[in-house]
């Protein structure tokens, strides 16, 4: 039997926009994003082990996916690179007190750095926090003080916390509950 | 790493191909056979270039709306990371230089819960039973910017 590459529950408008109609999630569709943010079998056919996991055939796992990946569950499927191994040995979060009138300027200077993989607005007197990745601490030094230059924060508005370890990077959203023994 | 692998992992980076035999169809765009893009993932990931291949969820599209940075002060000699790490939606650990007389946490996870209150609870009941008096909870109010650390350039040539 063929499947339609209609995707149930998800109907584009006339101007092409995607309506959710139907977004339920149900048990299914948590085992599998559980499964899916292991690590994927590598094997010719990983959906098929994916499938046989939760209890589903490979068509119909691929069809989940899919159906999640339009609803925007699934952001996607790729792989975690380790960044050490690309020569980004060093690390810093920085937090910047900047006055609310001033954020998306500052947010728009901080962003440009392709050094700077998150940046988050944080409800505190340091109101914005981002991370910067570089090749060594004097890379790092290099690009805070560019762009404390270029926003205008002086060193008491801000404050710098080098990476000494890490004991955990694991972002994963656990989506069947854990027992009750948590 | 060579050049092959490395359009490998350009291939890879926008997300696994949705059909029956992914490996073979970045095979077709690598040129290369489906059996070698599988042993070229293995061996990156054997010498830790490849950390996993995984989903990447939306968790607020599950129900996971609250995300705070907790900056914790802990005491001389106190060595819990492993139960801190463990706590339910902690999704990164880790030891930081403070700023003596400015700002004193050195541990800084990120949680990643239902609603603040869950964050709350989680956190305030570890530090109970952990003896950590001085900590703060930062609640994110908005996503100014999120893209993974390393990342491939679009020529497959240059990784940043």
């Amino acid at each position: 039997m063929r499947y339609s590459q209609k995707i149930p529950g998800v109907h584009t408008s006339q101007g092409g926009e995607t309506i959710r109609k139907d977004n339920r999630i149900d048990t299914t569709d948590l085992l599998l994003l559980d499964a899916l943010q292991d690590d994927l079998p590598l094997t010719p056919r990983p959906w098929q082990a994916i499938g046989e996991q939760i209890g589903v055939s490979e068509e119909e796992c691929l069809q989940r996916i899919s159906r999640l990946s339009e609803s925007g569950v699934i952001r996607n499927i790729s792989p975690v690179l380790e960044s050490r191994k690309f020569g980004l040995n060093a690390g810093t979060l920085i937090a910047f007190h900047i006055p609310e009138e001033r954020i998306d300027e500052v947010a728009a200077i901080i962003n440009s750095y392709p050094e700077v993989s998150h940046n988050y607005r944080r409800d505190h007197h340091y109101s914005i926090w981002f991370t910067i990745a570089g090749r060594s601490n004097g890379e790092i030094e290099r690009i805070i003080e560019e762009i404390q230059t270029k926003a205008g924060i002086p060193d008491e508005d801000m404050i710098s916390l080098p990476t000494i370890r890490s004991y955990k990077i694991d972002v994963r959203f656990r989506c069947i509950p854990e027992g009750s023994d948590g | 790493m060579d050049k092959t692998d490395q359009s490998i992992l350009r291939e890879l980076e926008p997300g696994m191909p949705m059909i029956q035999q992914p490996f073979a169809e970045i095979g077709k765009r690598t040129g290369i056979t489906e059996d070698e893009v599988i042993s070229r993932i293995q061996r990156m990931k054997d010498t830790g270039i490849i950390r996993k291949i995984r989903a990447r969820i939306n968790q607020r599209e599950i129900g996971i709306a609250a995300n705070a940075l907790v900056a914790w002060n802990v005491h001389e000699g106190w060595d819990g990371y492993s139960r801190l790490a463990a706590l339910p939606g902690v999704s990164h650990c880790y030891l930081r230089k403070p700023v003596p007389g400015k700002w004193e946490y050195s541990v800084y996870t990120v949680h990643h819960n239902r609603t603040e209150s869950e964050v709350y609870f989680i956190v305030s009941q570890f530090a109970g039973k952990e003896g950590i008096t001085d900590y703060q909870v930062l609640f994110s109010t908005e996503e100014l910017k999120r893209v993974p650390a390393v990342r491939i350039d679009e020529t497959g040539e240059r990784i940043r």
